[in-house]
């Protein structure tokens, strides 16, 4: 029996059980006010009861089982002359398992091919294990469940506190996800400490993880320049220019077709961009390079990622520069245009002044956004760890290292692999870092004026 | 003649005006080129891509796997994958985001811990996207030893991602639906938790929906946090389920753009066009949902 055939057939007697048990509410519902809860509620009572045992079983039973299909794996006579070595035997048996899985591949090594039986009996035994405690349970959970039913049971409060629990276990995900991320970054980026130096990893010049060293200035140097310089210098004048425009100066209509068309930018994917980066803008960028006289320009430049993630991050800038200046009060406007400033002054003496806290707090998040981005960077700014402050220079960034790092051969304990990690722990506390300030200065700002 | 200083009409003052109505003027240009240097560069981008990909797009290359043979080679697989990836998500993520929603907005008490987890949903829609990446590989295939390069690992990772988009938008559609809702139904006798499933949900399914489907849109361009969890195998054949090796469209599209071979230029322009047809049916379908079904209060 599949798993899959498992869960449809749990569901099957859930639903069973919520119609039995609906039906006999109607029945114990005799007169008016009779029953204390609807009898769709004992439906769902006596379901519960049905699925969230036998759910509970199929999970535990996935956690043990597999160890077990390992013993009896190990006990068959053709596992006897396997070879002790600890990589070895696990190769040939995950070969034998992916073999069992699927008929029709073929076998590389023979030894893997005479364990199949024995892979295969076993699985169908520990399944068919598994699928009857499961169904046990159901039954039992639904025998118990059923005992309860009588027309004054509160099926209603039962239900409904499952139903809190259920919600309250999906808002603990965010949180878990969270610990998650910090605890296997720390954890992985505590081995990496083990084996390398962190003065070394946060002050070191020079980045060649192949030869062992790990110094990572350049790379953050590469993910600021490219991330928060160039990137910031062509999205903050056009992102806050246009909302400026879309708001201040564009007719409605303009408005209501202008800017969904300026967020198009931001749902195209960021592979699209590095792919745009690297074959159009990168090639355009060198030319101009060779123009003005750059001697031997690199076909991957800092300059193309930068400038093409500066279109990118536009439309987020133009949005957040939009909220804040509209969240100055009009009367301040009004009062601005009343003593015969012109639109333009009121825009760059008043309202820019007074939206400051929020455009700042924006360019932060685009910022924060900048710096974590990853295609764009892999694709068209290079590999070199360069410490240069040459836009024509080919740059590496943060990101561009983690995939690099994290891509390819992989052994998990070295020191190369490891040291993405450690980057990882790096981006996640920088972005964190500018993140919760700026919804700090958005939250003060917004009280301000509110 | 009266004092020269408060004269409006005198030459010096028209002067002034004129300049000043010059930089009005200069200013509105200014920010007509930013939008229109903003546009251009998205008909450019597009431009590029349409002149590059149209031309391969055809039956043999939708309905294709990959391969070495730039002639040969198609998107269906990748197509395949990327939809087996998206069920996963949208099955994790859009029950979680919508659950932790209602509890957030509807049920949860105001104290410390409610807080905690106020600011890590907000902090997670900010991580970036390597980052879920990096948690998907020490968690799910370091630890838990899921099957790598699989839809169902990926699917996961997308739906950690994805979750807290869904929480955010699902929290203001439920705080968008008037108390007075809520008061009826409370008032008639309805549980609390009837109140909200009953009415409130159904009222905010639309704006949830959206937010969903923005979300969902998002996580299908998605390509980083994929590539940290291997999803970038070699795959001639579609993947039949959801532990079986895949590889998604902007996978694919990242896999052709570093090929050697010239000729598989056209096929990553193509498979752009795909993508971005894709992304421009959902993201037109959230707008459809969102002028459709929106009600004011």
């Amino acid at each position: 029996m599949t798993p899959l055939t498992l869960l449809v057939l749990i569901a099957g007697l859930g639903l069973i059980g919520w119609l039995f048990a609906r039906a006999k509410a109607q029945q114990l519902n005799t007169g008016r006010n009779a029953l204390h809860s609807l009898p769709g509620h004992h439906g769902w009572y006596l379901a519960l009861w049905i699925v969230l045992p036998a759910l509970a079983g199929v999970f535990i039973w996935g956690i043990i089982s597999p160890g077990l299909i390992h013993a009896a794996v190990m006990a068959d006579p053709a596992a006897a002359n396997l070879p002790a070595f600890d990589l070895e035997r696990n190769a040939i048996l995950s070969e034998a398992y992916s073999l069992a899985n699927n008929p029709a591949a073929i076998a590389f090594n023979p030894d893997a091919e005479k364990l199949v039986p024995a892979v295969v009996a076993a699985k169908s035994k520990f399944g068919a294990i598994g699928a009857v405690l499961a169904l046990l349970l159901a039954f039992s959970g639904g025998g118990f469940g059923y005992t309860r039913l009588s027309a004054s049971f509160q099926a209603r409060k039962k239900v409904e506190r499952v139903v809190l629990l259920l919600l309250l276990a999906a808002s603990l995900l965010a949180v878990l996800t969270t610990v998650g991320i910090i605890a296997s970054l720390l954890f992985e980026s505590g081995l990496f400490f083990s084996k390398v130096n962190p003065l070394e990893f946060i002050f070191g010049t020079h980045w060649s993880p192949a030869n062992g060293s790990f110094g990572a200035v350049p790379l953050f140097w590469g993910t600021i320049f490219i991330g928060a310089i160039i990137a910031m210098i062509v999205a903050i004048p056009l992102g806050l220019m246009s909302a400026i425009y879309l708001t201040q100066y564009a007719h409605p209509d303009v408005r209501r077709w202008m800017k969904p068309m300026l967020e198009i930018l931001a749902g195209i994917p960021t592979v699209v961009y590095g792919y745009f980066a690297a074959l159009t803008v990168a090639p355009l960028v060198r030319d101009f390079a060779v123009m003005i006289g750059v001697s031997n320009p690199s076909t991957e430049s800092a300059l193309a990622a930068g400038l093409v993630m500066g279109i990118m991050i536009i439309p987020f800038v133009s949005s957040m520069a939009d909220d804040s200046i509209a969240a100055v009060p009009q009367a301040m406007r009004d009062g601005s245009l009343a003593m015969g400033a012109t639109r333009s002054e009121t825009i760059k003496k008043v309202l820019i002044p007074a939206a400051l806290p929020g455009i700042v707090a924006g360019v932060m998040l685009a910022i924060s956004r900048a710096i974590g981005e990853t295609m764009i960077v892999v694709m068209a700014a290079g590999a070199a760890a360069n410490l240069s402050a040459n836009p024509f220079a080919s740059m590496t960034t943060v990101t561009f290292q983690i995939v690099q790092l994290l891509t390819g051969d992989q052994e998990f304990d070295s020191a190369k692999t490891l040291s993405a990690f450690a980057l990882g722990l790096v981006l996640f506390v920088v972005t964190l870092i500018l993140n919760i300030i700026a919804l700090r200065v958005v939250k003060r700002f917004r009280e301000a004026y509110e | 003649m009266s004092n020269p200083a408060n004269n409006w009409q005198s030459p010096d003052a028209e002067k002034r005006l004129a300049r000043r109505y010059s930089a009005e003027r200069r200013f509105k240009l200014l920010g007509l080129s930013a939008v229109g240097l903003s546009m251009a560069f998205l008909v450019f981008l597009i431009g590029t891509m349409l002149i590059g990909g149209l031309g391969g797009i055809d039956w043999a290359f939708l309905s294709g796997s990959d391969s070495t043979e730039p002639d040969t080679a198609g998107v269906w697989g990748a197509v395949k994958g990327s939809l087996l990836t998206m069920v996963v998500t949208i099955a994790l993520a859009l029950p979680m985001g919508v659950f932790a929603a209602v509890y957030l907005e509807e049920f949860a008490p105001r104290n410390r811990w409610t807080d905690i987890v106020e600011v890590s949903i907000n902090n997670l829609a900010a991580v970036p996207s390597i980052i879920f990446g990096l948690l998907g590989l020490a968690v799910f295939i370091n630890f838990l030893g899921m099957p790598r390069s699989s839809p169902l690992v990926g699917g996961m990772t997308l739906a950690l991602m994805t979750m807290p988009v869904i929480v955010i938008a699902g929290r203001n559609a439920i705080k968008a639906v008037p108390p007075s809702i809520r008061d009826a139904a409370l008032a008639i006798g309805a549980s609390k938790v009837q109140t909200v499933f009953h009415h409130v949900l159904p009222l905010a399914l639309p704006g949830i929906l959206t937010g969903a489907i923005i979300g969902m849109a998002r996580a299908l361009g998605e390509t980083a946090p994929l590539l940290m969890i291997g999803m970038r195998a070699f795959v001639s054949t579609p993947p039949s389920g959801i532990t079986d090796p895949a590889t998604v469209l902007p996978m694919q599209i990242f896999l052709w753009s570093d090929e050697v071979d010239r000729a598989f230029v056209q096929n990553t322009s193509a498979a752009i066009l795909v993508l971005l047809a894709f992304l421009l049916t959902m993201n037109g379908f959230a707008i459809y949902l969102r002028n459709k079904f929106e009600t004011r209060w």
